[in-house]
C-alpha cells in the first residue's frame, strides 16, 4: 500500500464523500428511513466499484487494490461521520439549518445514526454511531475490491459455465417487465406513495434494457425473435401503466419521433439545427386549424364567408397526417433553401432564429392563431367513431409513430441518401467531387427531418387538445438536441433511450421534488464525462472509438463529431 | 478531349488565372506545372466546376461544361482527386472507395473497379475495414486516386498527388498515374514536382502567376532553361 494506493483513495474517497453530501442534502436519508447508512454504503460501494474497475494498474487486494479501496472507504466515512456530526450538533444547539438546507432536519439526520429525532436534539449520540458510517463506508470499500478482484479472477479463468450464461442479462427487460405487472397488481404494495413512480421508472428500464438487450445479441434470427418479442411487450405496456404513466410515456415518444427527425438532421446528414422546434410547430398549428377551426378568428370568418359550418373540425386525424406532414415538410425546404451555403456554427444561428420566428408568428398573428391564448379544444384522433384521447391511447399512438419513422430512418441510413449524407457530413467539397447534388441532399435531409416533427407535432397537438406558442420555445429544441446527444448521435435505438433519460427520468425524479433538475442536470454532466460519445453511440460512430482506444482525452467530443465539416477554422480542415 | 479558352477566374477581387488556355487530348498525360500560388489548383478547381470562371470557356468534347454544377460534370466523366488527400477521414477505405462509384448503379461492374483499384493499390486491400484518417500519407493518397477512379472517369485530375510523401512513395505513385493512363484513363496531373510529372507527361504546360509561360512535349519543357532554372534547380 504505497503512496500510489494513497492517493487514488484519498481522491476517490474525496469524490464519494461530495456524492453522499448531496445524497443527503436532497433528503434521501428521510425517505430511507433505519435503511439510510445502508442504503448509503451500497452506493458508495457501486461508485468505488466503477471507479476501480477502471484501473487495471492497480494491483491485487492486498496491494494497491485493497489499499486505494480502504483509503477511499476510510476517508469518505471520516469526513462523512464529521459532517453529520456538525449539522447535529447544530441541530441540538438549536440552530435552523433547514433555512439553509431545506432538508437537514431532525428526522432525517437521526435515520443516518438509525436513532430517534429526539436523541438527536438531546446531543446524546455515542459514538457508536459515528463508527457504524465509517465502518459501513470502509466495507464499502472493501466490497469494492472484492468486487473487482473477483472480476479480474473470472476474466482470467473464462469458465465455461459461466460463459453459457452470458445470455442471463437478455431477460432482464423481462424480468422488469414482470416486476412492472407485479407492482400494479392491487395485492403488492410496496414503497408506500412511491410505487406508481417506481413502477414508472422500472417500466422505463426495461425498454432502455430491451434496447441494449437485442442490440447485444449478433444480427440474425436470434435478434429478430428478440425484437418481435420487445416489440410485443411495448405494445402491452400502454394497458398496465395507469393514466399518469401513460401521459409521461406518451410524452416521451413523441419525443422520440422527433429526436429520429432531428436524428436524420443533426446525426446523419451533420447539420446542426436548433430551430427544430418550428417543424414541431408548424404541425401541431396546422393540424389545429384543421381540428378546431373554432379558435381562430380569421377562420371563422371564413368558413362563415363560405357557409360553411364552423363548430366541429373539417377533417378527420387521420386526413389530417398527410396535411401537416406535407406543411412541415414545406416548412424545411423553406429553412432549408437560404442556408444552403451555411455550414456549422453559422447554420445553427440561423435556424436558432428560425424557430423563434416561427413561435413569433403563431404569437402576433393573433388573428390566425388566436396569439397567446391560443387554439382550444382540439380534437383527439377517433376510430370508428371512438375518442383515442386519453393516455394510453396516445402512447399507443405515439408507439406507432414512432416505430414507422425509425423504420423509414432505418431504411434511409442504409441507402444512396443515406450514404449521400455521411459524405457531405465529412467533406461538401470532395461529396461535390464525387457527383452527390449537395443541394438535393441538403434539402432532403431539412425537408425528411421537419416531415418527422411535423408529425409528432400534430400528435402533441391532439394530446395537449389546447396548444399555447409557449408551447413551442426554444427548450423544446434544445431538449430534442439533447436527447439526439445523450443517446448517441446517429444512432435510432439511442434516440429512443435519449428520450428516456431526458423526458421520462424527470417525471420520476419527482421523489425527489425541488432538487429534481439539479439532480437531472448532475447527471447530464456525469455521464457526457463518462460517455461522451453518447449512451448508445451508431455503430459507426462506436467503431472510431474503438479504433481510437486508450486514453479518453483522444476521444472526440460529441461536440467535435458534431460535423462542422470545414465550417471551422481553416487550421482544421488542413488536419483533417 | 478537354479545351479550356482564356479562362480567367477571381477570388473575391483577386485575379486568379488571367487567361488560361489549354488542351488535353485523349489518352494523354497533361502536367500543370507552377510554383504556390501560380493557379494551377484553381486550374482544376475550374474545369470540375467548384468555382466558375468569370471568362472564356471550358469545353469536354465541344460541349461548354464552365456552367455546370461540380457534381454534373462530375456525371460526364471527369474525376478529380483533390489536394491534400482530402479523403473522408471517419470512413473506413471501403466506404470511401465505394462512395467514389456514387454515381453508379450497375453493382457487378463496381464490384469489378473496386477489385481493378485494389489490384492498383494493394496496400488498400489490407486496410479495407480501417477508417481513412488512420492510413499513412502515402496509402491516404493511393485511397484519394482510387476513390477517384471509382466512378471510371474519361478524364482524371489529379492535384498535387506528391504532396509530403517521401521520395520513395512519390516514385511509386507516379508509376501507378503511368499504368492508370496505360490502361486508358487520360490524366491531367497538376504538380510542383516538376521533375517528376514531367518524366512520365507526355505534354506540359507551366503556370506563372495565372498565365500559360511555356507549353509544349513534356521532353521539351524538361530542356528548357527557363524550367530547369526556376524549378528544377540547376
Amino acid at each position: 500500500m504505497g503512496m500510489l494506493a494513497a492517493r487514488h483513495g484519498l481522491r476517490t474517497g474525496a469524490l464519494a464523500f461530495v456524492l453522499l453530501t448531496y445524497l443527503t442534502l436532497i433528503g434521501l436519508p428521510g425517505r430511507l428511513a433505519d435503511l439510510a447508512m445502508p442504503v448509503l454504503a451500497g452506493v458508495a460501494a457501486i461508485f468505488f466499484w466503477l471507479v476501480l474497475r477502471r484501473n487495471p494498474q492497480l494491483g491485487g487486494i492486498y496491494g494497491s487494490l485493497g489499499g486505494t479501496a480502504l483509503w477511499a472507504g476510510l476517508l469518505a466515512g471520516g469526513f462523512y461521520a464529521v459532517l453529520t456530526a456538525f449539522f447535529a450538533g447544530l441541530l441540538a444547539n438549536g440552530v435552523r439549518v433547514q433555512l439553509v438546507f431545506d432538508k437537514i432536519v431532525p428526522q432525517n439526520l437521526a435515520a443516518l445514526y438509525a436513532v430517534m429525532p429526539g436523541a438527536l436534539l438531546s446531543g446524546e449520540l455515542s459514538p457508536v454511531g459515528w463508527l457504524r458510517q465509517v465502518g459501513l463506508l470502509g466495507l464499502a470499500g472493501v466490497a469494492a475490491a472484492l468486487l473487482v478482484a473477483g472480476e479480474r479472477w473470472l476474466r482470467r479463468r473464462e469458465l465455461p459455465p459461466l460463459a453459457a450464461l452470458r445470455w442471463l442479462p437478455l431477460l432482464l427487460p423481462f424480468v422488469l417487465l414482470a416486476a412492472v405487472i407485479g407492482l400494479g397488481s392491487p395485492a403488492v404494495t410496496f414503497g408506500g406513495n412511491n410505487q406508481g413512480t417506481i413502477r414508472l421508472l422500472l417500466a422505463m428500464l426495461a425498454v432502455g434494457s430491451g434496447i441494449f438487450a437485442a442490440r447485444a445479441v449478433r444480427p440474425g434470427g436470434a435478434r429478430r425473435v428478440l425484437w418481435a418479442l420487445l416489440a410485443a411487450a411495448l405494445v402491452g405496456l400502454p394497458f398496465l401503466l395507469d393514466q399518469f404513466q401513460n401521459s409521461v410515456m406518451g410524452i416521451v415518444f413523441i419525443f422520440v419521433m422527433m429526436g429520429l427527425g432531428l436524428n436524420i438532421v443533426v446525426g446523419f446528414a451533420g447539420l446542426l439545427d436548433l430551430g427544430y422546434v418550428a417543424f414541431f410547430a408548424i404541425g401541431a398549428y396546422v393540424y389545429a386549424f384543421l381540428a378546431a377551426p373554432f379558435s381562430s378568428p380569421w377562420l371563422i370568418a371564413q368558413l362563415q364567408g363560405w357557409g360553411l359550418p364552423v363548430s366541429g373540425p373539417l377533417v378527420s386525424f387521420w386526413l389530417a397526417l398527410p396535411l401537416t406532414m406535407v406543411a412541415a415538410g414545406l416548412g424545411g425546404l423553406l429553412l432549408g433553401i437560404p442556408v444552403l451555403r451555411l455550414r456549422g456554427d453559422y447554420l445553427a444561428i440561423v435556424t436558432l432564429g428560425f424557430g423563434e420566428i416561427i413561435r413569433l408568428f403563431m404569437l402576433n398573428l393573433a388573428e390566425l392563431t388566436n396569439g397567446p391564448r391560443g387554439l382550444l379544444n382540439i380534437a383527439p384522433p377517433t376510430v370508428g367513431g371512438y375518442s383515442l384521447g386519453n393516455p394510453r391511447d396516445i402512447f399507443l399512438l405515439a408507439l406507432a409513430g414512432a416505430a414507422l419513422i425509425a423504420l423509414v430512418a432505418n431504411r434511409l441510413d442504409g441507402s444512396r441518401l443515406g450514404r449521400a449524407w455521411v459524405a457531405m457530413r465529412e467533406d461538401e467539397d470532395v461529396a461535390q467531387a464525387t457527383g452527390i447534388h449537395l443541394v438535393y441532399t441538403k434539402l432532403m435531409a431539412f425537408a425528411i427531418g421537419a416531415l418527422f416533427a411535423g408529425l409528432a407535432g400534430q400528435l402533441y397537438a391532439a394530446r395537449q387538445t389546447n396548444i399555447f406558442p409557449e408551447n413551442f420555445s426554444l427548450f423544446v429544441s434544445i431538449d430534442a438536441l439533447s436527447l439526439v446527444i445523450v443517446g448517441g448521435m446517429g444512432s435510432i435505438p439511442g434516440v429512443v433511450l435519449g428520450a428516456l433519460a431526458l423526458k421520462g427520468l424527470p417525471e420520476v425524479l419527482r421523489g425527489v421534488d425541488e432538487y429534481r433538475i439539479v439532480t437531472f442536470a448532475a447527471l447530464l454532466v456525469i455521464m457526457m464525462i463518462v460517455r461522451p460519445q453518447g449512451i448508445l453511440p451508431s455503430l459507426r460512430r462506436g467503431r472510431e472509438l474503438q479504433e481510437q482506444g486508450g486514453s479518453r482525452a483522444d476521444q472526440p467530443s460529441v461536440l467535435e463529431t458534431l460535423p462542422d465539416n470545414a465550417g471551422g477554422s481553416p487550421l482544421a480542415q488542413k488536419e483533417r | 478531349m478537354l479545351v479550356l479558352e482564356q479562362i480567367h477566374t477571381y477570388y473575391d477581387r483577386i485575379h486568379a488565372l488571367k487567361g488560361v488556355s489549354l488542351t488535353v487530348r485523349q489518352g494523354e498525360i497533361v502536367t500543370l506545372i507552377g510554383s504556390n500560388g501560380a493557379g494551377k489548383s484553381t486550374t482544376l478547381r475550374a474545369i470540375s466546376g467548384l468555382i466558375k470562371p468569370r471568362l472564356g470557356r471550358i469545353l469536354l468534347d465541344g460541349q461548354p461544361i464552365d456552367p455546370l454544377p461540380a457534381h454534373a460534370v462530375m456525371r460526364l466523366g471527369i474525376s478529380q482527386s483533390p489536394e491534400g488527400r482530402r479523403i473522408f477521414a471517419r470512413l473506413t477505405v471501403e466506404e470511401n472507395l465505394e462512395l467514389g462509384a456514387f454515381t453508379r448503379n450497375d453493382k457487378p461492374a463496381i464490384r469489378a473497379d473496386l477489385e481493378r483499384v485494389l489490384a492498383l493499390f494493394p496496400r488498400l486491400r489490407e486496410r479495407l475495414r480501417q477508417r481513412g484518417g488512420t492510413l499513412s500519407g502515402g496509402e491516404q493518397q493511393m485511397l484519394a486516386i482510387g476513390r477517384a477512379l471509382m466512378s471510371r472517369p474519361r478524364l482524371l485530375l489529379l492535384d498535387e498527388p506528391s504532396m509530403g510523401l517521401a521520395p520513395l512513395l512519390v516514385e511509386q505513385i507516379f508509376r501507378i498515374v503511368r499504368s492508370i493512363n496505360e490502361q486508358g484513363t487520360t490524366i491531367l496531373l497538376v504538380e510542383q514536382n516538376a521533375h517528376a510529372a514531367l518524366s512520365i507527361a507526355h505534354r506540359a504546360y507551366v503556370l506563372e502567376t495565372g498565365t500559360v509561360v511555356l507549353e509544349g512535349p513534356a521532353s521539351e519543357v524538361l530542356a528548357s532553361s527557363q524550367v530547369r532554372e526556376a524549378y528544377l534547380g540547376s
